[in-house]
């Protein structure tokens, strides 16, 4: 059962002259929610980025030390089949300005999946997040008309149409209102029976809700890492204890 | 002494008011004119018919033939030179002392006079290329001519298209070219429609570079090797050398009225590419 479907080992990261990840031992338990808590700047979203080595975008960008993606090494990976394999879902909604089936097949024509199956993934992702019966007539809508949440639904769909294994969430909610944050937490507890899931937030509560394993991560360090409800019951470092209890950040 | 902010506000609010309505008057003038010393000569067959007497009497035919085949070549030359150079700018390469250069060959490209496009394009192409004053040498100097609108145009579209997209396209595991092909110049479309929009008014007003490097024969060019004449040079021609101003105005006539059906249909065109994604 506890098997890592991403693992770091060492893992350190500098901007430039900035130490970014300190010395990262951390895992993500398959078929598990795991979040990732800390004050802005912690290197939460920088470390969640390394899996699908979306850093690379960045200049200036040095990782050294072990990424493992299914025990396998992460450098090792081809980087399409990588971002194939770990989707990810960003913290705006982001659908492209098109229309709502043409940002659904964006990553079947990327992959190059056969055409006569597109329909037939659609109406799974799109069933996969709750949206199918609100939008199934409203394939050829453009995207940007839908509700901010609906947005977010679709760009987890979108994710879904490659079919990942892993879904990298960058604080997925913090552009929503509270209703559809918890539509979208409820979301993810439901996508958590098929996908290795990782949730960058700064809302804990809703890692408290939602996650089955918690890291808490200050200035580069990750300073603990547990089980859920151990970290937010009976923290073991008093860091954790301070940030969870609100005395800072 | 302080002036009073509302007085001011009001004042300034008029003044704008008059000043675009007065560009807008320009131009209502200008079509004006136009199309009352023009509109008796002009008809149906005015524009299917062959100029006879030096364009003293028939239609204008070969000019209208002439001035679309030009439009079209350098617009097929042009754009992808123009895109490819664009893209090359934001999404292929970082800010250096290279893309400096090249910007600042662009903008110089873009204030040359038009004529000197026309003695370059006569020595180089017409003379040293030894291509003769013909449709080819001519669509080469307005695609040079016409370069700069559509890089810069196209640049400043793909710049406005967020950046979101692209990270959320490589996140997809799109490459950069599937990415810059299927999410960035789609979003771009408009502006970069825009810019080709520009180029085709440009190319369709020019006389000087086009009358020394594609000529001014009347005869409707029927390959690229050939000479031949655009509406504006026929205008130019017509009025410049006192053949007739009769068939000068209907010849400006149908410049215009084509200028503005060109318009017409890229808005219609923008609004529905527009329409459709927001």
């Amino acid at each position: 059962m506890l098997d890592c479907a991403l693992k770091t080992d060492k893992l350190n990261l500098y901007y430039g002259a900035f130490h970014g990840l300190k010395d990262v031992d951390f895992c993500v338990y398959r078929n598990a929610i795991t979040s990732l808590i800390g004050p802005s700047g912690c290197g939460k979203s920088t470390l969640l980025r390394c899996f699908n080595r979306m850093n690379d975008l960045i200049d200036d960008v040095a990782v050294q030390g072990t990424i493992l993606v299914n025990d396998e090494p992460l450098a090792g990976i081809d980087i399409i089949e990588l971002r194939k394999k770990i989707g990810m879902v960003f913290q705006r909604p982001n659908p492209f300005p098109f229309t709502v089936r043409e940002n659904l097949v964006y990553g079947l024509k990327v992959h190059g999946y056969n055409k006569r199956r597109y329909d037939e993934i659609l109406e799974r992702c799109l069933k996969a997040v709750g949206l199918w019966e609100d939008i199934k007539d409203k394939l050829n809508t453009p995207a940007m008309s839908l509700s901010e949440e609906m947005k977010q639904r679709l760009c987890v769909a979108r994710v879904l149409t490659v079919e990942p294994e892993i879904i990298l969430l960058d604080e997925p909610c913090s552009a929503l209102d509270p209703i559809a944050t918890l539509k979208i937490e409820e979301l993810m507890i439901e996508l958590k029976r098929n996908y290795t899931i990782l949730i960058v937030t700064h809302n804990m509560q809703q890692a408290a809700r939602v996650s089955d394993y918690t890291g808490f991560m200050l200035l580069g360090d990750l300073i603990e890492f547990g089980e859920t409800s151990k970290i937010f019951t009976s923290p073991a470092d008093e860091r954790t204890d301070g940030y969870i209890t609100g005395r800072f950040g | 002494m302080r002036v009073n902010p509302r007085l001011t506000d009001t004042l300034v609010r008029h003044l704008l008011n008059m000043q675009a309505y007065f560009t807008v008057g320009i131009l209502v003038i200008i079509v004006f004119i136009i199309f009352i010393k023009g509109i008796s000569n002009c008809s149906l067959s005015f524009m299917l018919t062959y100029p006879e007497d030096m364009g003293r009497h028939g239609g204008v035919f070969p000019a209208i033939v002439g001035t679309i085949f030009l439009v079209a070549l350098s617009i097929l030359f042009a754009t992808p030179l123009g895109l490819g150079t664009a893209i090359f700018l934001t999404e292929y390469t970082k800010e250096s002392l290279l893309t400096t250069i090249i910007r600042f060959g662009v903008e110089s490209l873009a204030g040359i006079p038009s004529i000197i496009y026309g003695l370059f394009g006569f020595i180089f192409f017409v003379i040293k290329l030894k291509m003769g004053w013909s449709l080819l040498a001519g669509a080469l100097t307005m695609t040079i001519m016409i370069l700069p609108t559509i890089i810069r145009t196209s640049e400043e579209a793909i710049k406005a298209v967020p950046k979101n997209l692209r990270i959320v396209s490589h996140s997809l595991g799109a490459t950069k070219w599937e990415t810059t092909v299927k999410v960035v110049l789609p979003s771009a479309a408009p502006g970069i429609l825009t810019g080709i929009m520009l180029s085709i008014g440009r190319a369709v007003g020019e006389t000087a570079a086009v009358i020394f490097t594609m000529g001014s024969s009347l005869r409707l060019p029927t390959s690229l090797m050939e000479s031949g004449r655009t509406m504006a040079v026929h205008f130019y021609i017509l009025a410049r050398e006192g053949i007739s101003m009769e068939k000068a105005y209907a010849t400006a006539l149908v410049l215009v009225m084509s200028i503005l059906a060109i318009n017409i249909f890229a808005y219609y065109m923008m609004n529905k590419v527009t329409a459709k994604y927001s």
